[in-house]
């Protein structure tokens, strides 16, 4: 399997899948700013997504449209999730936030286990292009390539749109001073609403990419370890977050790039190493953790108004 | 509803420590822990089975409620430290052949270094942090400690016997009894200790506490630390139960459900309440077990327990507790309402057991 240049292949592969955490973690970031609410059931949510997606594939719709049309419905989930739960809890009351959350990844998770009738694993057809494109020498699954250059165009299109529409400013301002921009007019429960559908439909977007395609030619596997509340990609895309201290966008898509590229990259390594992927993973997110990233995003006003 | 969300975190009156007599209200409570306690006697082997489940659920749970109920931290990796228990005492009797009374406490303190360096985290993380870096802990244990074939005896697992006079269905069940209730009993004096009082203060208000002269690091530490030895006590009688512990439950993604299923218990019983723990791994545990042999229902059970975590969460943050509480004070206040309304609860849920024992 390992060509002539196995590095350049597994970097294209670490970077296809840090696109995924890099796209999970855009979602989480921007849900996070702008309502308090760290979002553990952002993996289940976009799982909805992918059942609606397989759904509508085994129903003949073509896969690209039906693909398209469960980008479309994904938000549902999220903003009903937010309007009937999230928006009853407190900003300042932490634990339960937490919990709540918590409670809806085990909902969405346990909804989709059941849809999919608790098998093993269930197939799933492809709906990018499969194929290899030759680069420096070397063969590159399609996949890997377009799900690279979606993730980055979506992310490059998200952010413009934060930084330069009126929306988007909206959003950054409830994100810097909620007070503050409800005084200046701007609708608090609508700006999360907005949050909440884009971070769902950017979360169903990176699990479209990853699900359908993780088995190459075979096409997609959604497996009992796929239906857990957390998933498999969760935990990484949390660490991609913390790169941006939870509050920073671009450095959040960087950071995802970063855990894609170290999980990859590590099977390089002799053997030992090439089996603590998940160790690195771990290692990283507890340096993060520890540096406490958000000072260097946020001022200390900011970061109280977080807090608090 | 959003008043009562807060409540959980709402300061509490602390409880005078003053010995009087039982009132009218404990004692009937005593009573109906009594008549829950000898529901499994009908039902033979397999009710005691469902009744020993549930009392691990219960020691499990209260782990849960000193770390995550009375010190305010979330905590995602409680049956890893189960898992480390149950691990331990498989090494300390199948391989070194130690007898169980031995192995129950080396179970308990192999927790230390794990729930010593998570403490340790804890001072520096607040809140959501703390959650990712429990999460993150659970996942690298998956990977590290639970795949180490020495430890875990491989993909076989261990292979263990119950002591003595334990060996029976019947008497494990006692046991389990004493010593759930036994352990309640504790967290429950735990609670109005200093000590408890002290993760009540920087559950409430950290930077108060910490003016107060209250020692955060100690406080935190110490949660963990009697968190993570209930865990492994928990953990050691599960192994007891299941007569052979594989790794593959404690293994990411499979070890974070059932934490957050522990975290469902608990929020159902009522979060820092002792008794809490019990009522809810009664309440839920009982019917995962029974539904386990029929298919149709145990489907739904993960949106069942979800959807309760979620309505409990935003209705009845203090769980069961707060329940029983609100309809004793109706009784109290308004006779006839109260009365009917409790028999009305009750009826309808024991109502819906028998459908569904019926349909299954």
């Amino acid at each position: 399997m390992i060509a002539a240049h196995p590095v350049i292949q597994v970097t294209a592969f670490g970077l296809a899948s840090g696109a995924t955490f890099g796209l999970l973690a855009l979602g989480l970031v921007l849900i996070y700013r702008t309502t308090g609410a760290m979002n553990f059931a952002h993996w289940a949510i976009g799982l909805l997504a992918v059942i609606a997606y397989l759904y509508l594939a085994n129903e003949g719709v073509p896969v690209v449209l039906a693909m398209l049309l469960a980008l479309m419905l994904s938000p549902i989930a999220g903003i009903a999730a937010y309007r009937y739960v999230f928006r009853k809890i407190p900003r300042s009351n932490h634990v339960v936030t937490i919990l709540i959350t918590i409670g809806v990844a085990q909902l969405f998770a346990s909804l989709a286990a059941m849809v999919l009738g608790f098998k093993q694993f269930t197939r799933l057809p492809p709906w990018l292009p499969q194929g290899k494109v030759s680069f420096a020498g070397t063969e590159l699954n399609t996949t890997d390539v377009v799900t690279i250059i979606v993730a980055v165009g979506i992310a490059a299109g998200f952010l413009a749109w934060f930084r330069f529409t009126r929306t988007g400013r909206a959003l950054r301002a409830v994100a810097q001073n909620r007070e503050a921009a409800m005084l200046a007019g701007i609708d608090d429960v609508r700006s999360a609403t907005i949050a909440w559908g884009i971070g769902s439909a950017l979360a169903a977007l990176a699990l479209l990419l990853v699900l359908p395609h993780v088995a190459g030619k075979q096409g997609g596997l959604i497996t009992t370890f796929d239906v857990t509340p957390f998933g498999t990609l969760l935990i990484p895309a949390f660490g991609a977050a913390l790169v941006g201290g939870l509050v920073n966008l671009p450095m959040a898509l960087a950071g995802g790039f970063a855990f894609g590229l170290v999980r990859e990259l590590l099977v390089l390594a002799p053997r030992p190493w090439s089996d603590m992927r998940s160790v690195a993973a771990a290692v990283l997110i507890l340096v993060l953790l520890i540096l406490r990233t958000e000072r260097f995003f946020v001022t200390a006003q900011e970061r109280e108004a977080l807090e608090a | 509803m959003t008043q009562q969300a807060v409540e959980v975190m709402k300061p509490l009156e602390l409880p005078a420590v003053v010995r009087r007599r039982l009132t009218g209200a404990e004692l009937a409570g005593l009573a109906g822990l009594g008549a829950i306690a000898l529901l499994p006697i009908p039902f033979g082997s397999f009710g005691f089975f469902v009744g020993q489940f549930a009392l691990i659920y219960a020691i499990l749970g209260l782990s849960v409620v000193v770390v995550t109920g009375y010190a305010g931290l979330v905590s995602l990796m409680t049956y890893s430290f189960a898992g480390i228990g149950a691990m331990v005492t498989g090494i300390a009797m199948a391989s070194w052949g130690w007898p169980f009374w031995l192995a129950l406490p080396l179970a308990a303190a192999a927790t230390i270094p794990v729930s010593v360096i998570v403490g340790v985290t804890s001072v520096r993380l607040k809140g959501l942090y703390l959650a990712i870096a429990t999460l993150t802990f659970a996942d690298a244990l998956g990977e590290t400690f639970f795949k180490w074939d020495r430890a875990t005896g491989g993909l076989s697992g261990w292979v263990v016997s119950r002591p003595h006079p334990f060996r029976s269905d019947a008497s494990y069940y006692v046991l389990l009894l004493v010593v759930a209730m036994g352990l309640v009993w504790m967290v429950t004096g735990l609670r109005s200790s200093r000590v408890g009082r002290a993760m009540l203060a920087v559950r409430t208000n950290e930077r108060e506490a910490q003016a107060l002269g209250i020692n955060v690091y100690k406080t935190k530490l110490t949660a963990f630390l009697i968190s993570g030895a209930l865990g492994g006590i928990g953990g050691s009688f599960l192994a007891l139960l299941l007569k052979q512990v594989t790794r593959s439950a404690f293994q990411s993604p499979l070890v974070e459900a059932t934490s957050i299923l522990l975290v469902t218990v608990v929020v159902i019983g009522g979060i820092d309440r002792p008794l809490g723990a019990f009522l809810g791994a009664v309440a839920l545990v009982v019917q995962q077990q029974v539904f386990q042999g029929a298919r149709f229902f145990f489907a739904y059970f993960g949106i069942y327990s979800a959807a309760l975590l979620v309505l409990f969460l935003l209705y009845r943050p203090g769980g069961l507790m707060q329940v029983v509480r609100l309809q004793w004070r109706l009784i109290q206040t308004r006779p006839r309402v109260g009365i009917i309304s409790t028999a009305l609860i009750i009826g309808l849920n024991v109502g819906l057991a028998w459908l569904f024992v019926r349909l299954s």
